[in-house]
């Protein structure tokens, strides 16, 4: 019964976080920081699964924020909890999107969103800024305290693919899964690894 | 006849966002795509400008863009049954799909090869969120004031602050604005 009791706290927890993250993102990557926020407080994921997570989202068909939800909510409490997780973070759609699609005429020229974006936008780069150092502090150094050096060549060649030569994220993840294979693979049993 | 009009109409939406939901990658931008191509070529059931009207709205509101225009796509063709279709047809695959990547994901991370190709992958996660805060950067930080909020924000971070109290503290200080009537 006890074990019972902990299973529906832990989905209850599940849903008020994913609500909050629902609340408070606007958009594709700007849950990364949110989510990463959620499952530190409690201890359900480390910034390493967020990583792989990331690009797990990125390489499956579907809408991020829904990837990610499902994701973190089966990876924490089973397949009840990544429908749990889904339904907090789709929370806002069924009540403010729902009021909103009511009141169309009226919202479709509102300049009161228009000026909260001007601040919300900002803050979310400053968020993914901020990941960018935790997850960067998780990837290029390694457990025994040294740089990663291969981490940090494939972080840079999939910079410029991404930004210089428009490569899609999928092709990226794809081509640095290879690169991961040599260099942390192949290399460490030749015993030219780092 | 009027009732079977509506069920037929939410089944058309579940099943067509079923199918988006299954087969498009990319993300909102290929899925709104498709949308312009099934529902204003094609079903002619909105024009072009209502479909952009809805992003422009969709993206506005928080929570995941693509849900949001699907909320309203669906209650603007389909009143709240139809809704409800929609974003249940763009939600079911992506739980089905995701759960079954999760029960892969626990029992092959901890192989020797797997973990190889995830340290290469993680490398590139750093990257793929830099562009995205770099494409987003491009139309936000036109002001001075979105270059502030953007270094106290980044320096809030830094010093653990809450992400959900700088995005709310954000929104805040934008009602106020507006409400005070300063010019931006």
């Amino acid at each position: 019964m006890s074990l019972c009791g902990g299973e529906t706290v832990i989905y209850l927890q599940l849903f008020l976080s994913f609500m909050k993250i629902g609340f408070t993102s606007f958009g594709g990557m700007s849950m990364i920081p949110l989510i990463l926020e959620e499952m530190q407080t409690h201890g359900w994921m480390t910034a390493e699964d967020l990583s792989n997570l990331v690009a797990i989202a990125e390489m499956t068909p579907g809408p991020l924020g829904l990837n990610c939800a499902t994701f973190t909510g089966t990876q924490t409490a089973g397949p009840l909890g990544g429908i749990i997780a889904v339904l907090g973070v789709l929370t806002p759609a069924f009540t403010l999107t729902l009021v909103v699609a009511i009141f169309f005429e009226k919202f479709k020229d509102s300049s009161v969103m228009r000026t909260i974006m001007l601040f919300v936008k900002p803050a979310c780069i400053a968020m993914l800024l901020g990941v960018l150092v935790t997850l960067g502090g998780e990837t290029f150094i390694g457990e025994n305290g040294g740089i990663l050096p291969f981490s940090i060549l494939i972080s840079a060649v999939m910079m410029v693919l991404l930004v210089k030569w428009k490569w899609s994220v999928p092709k990226v993840i794809v081509s640095s899964a290879l690169l991961g294979i040599l260099f942390y693979g192949i290399l460490p049993m030749t015993g030219m690894g780092l | 006849m009027n009732n079977d009009h509506w069920l037929k109409k939410g089944l058309v939406l579940f099943l067509f966002f079923f199918k988006i939901g299954c087969f498009t990658f990319g993300g909102g931008w290929a899925i709104l795509a498709q949308m312009e191509q099934e529902f204003v070529t094609k079903r002619q059931w909105i024009t072009k400008e209502e479909l952009l009207e809805m992003v422009a709205v969709g993206k506005s509101v928080p929570g995941i863009m693509i849900t949001n225009i699907s909320m309203l796509f669906g209650y603007h063709v389909g009143g709240i049954f139809g809704g409800i279709c929609t974003v249940a047809g763009i939600t079911c695959p992506a739980i089905l799909i995701l759960s079954i990547v999760t029960v892969f994901y626990n029992t092959l991370k901890d192989n020797y090869w797997v973990t190889a190709a995830l340290t290469g992958i993680r490398a590139a996660v750093i990257p793929i969120i830099g562009s995205a805060a770099l494409s987003l950067g491009k139309d936000a930080l036109r002001s001075r004031i979105a270059v502030a909020v953007l270094a106290g924000g980044f320096a809030f971070y830094m010093l653990g602050g809450s992400n959900i109290f700088l995005v709310l503290a954000a929104v805040a200080i934008g009602l106020v604005c507006h409400f005070a009537g300063v010019k931006l």
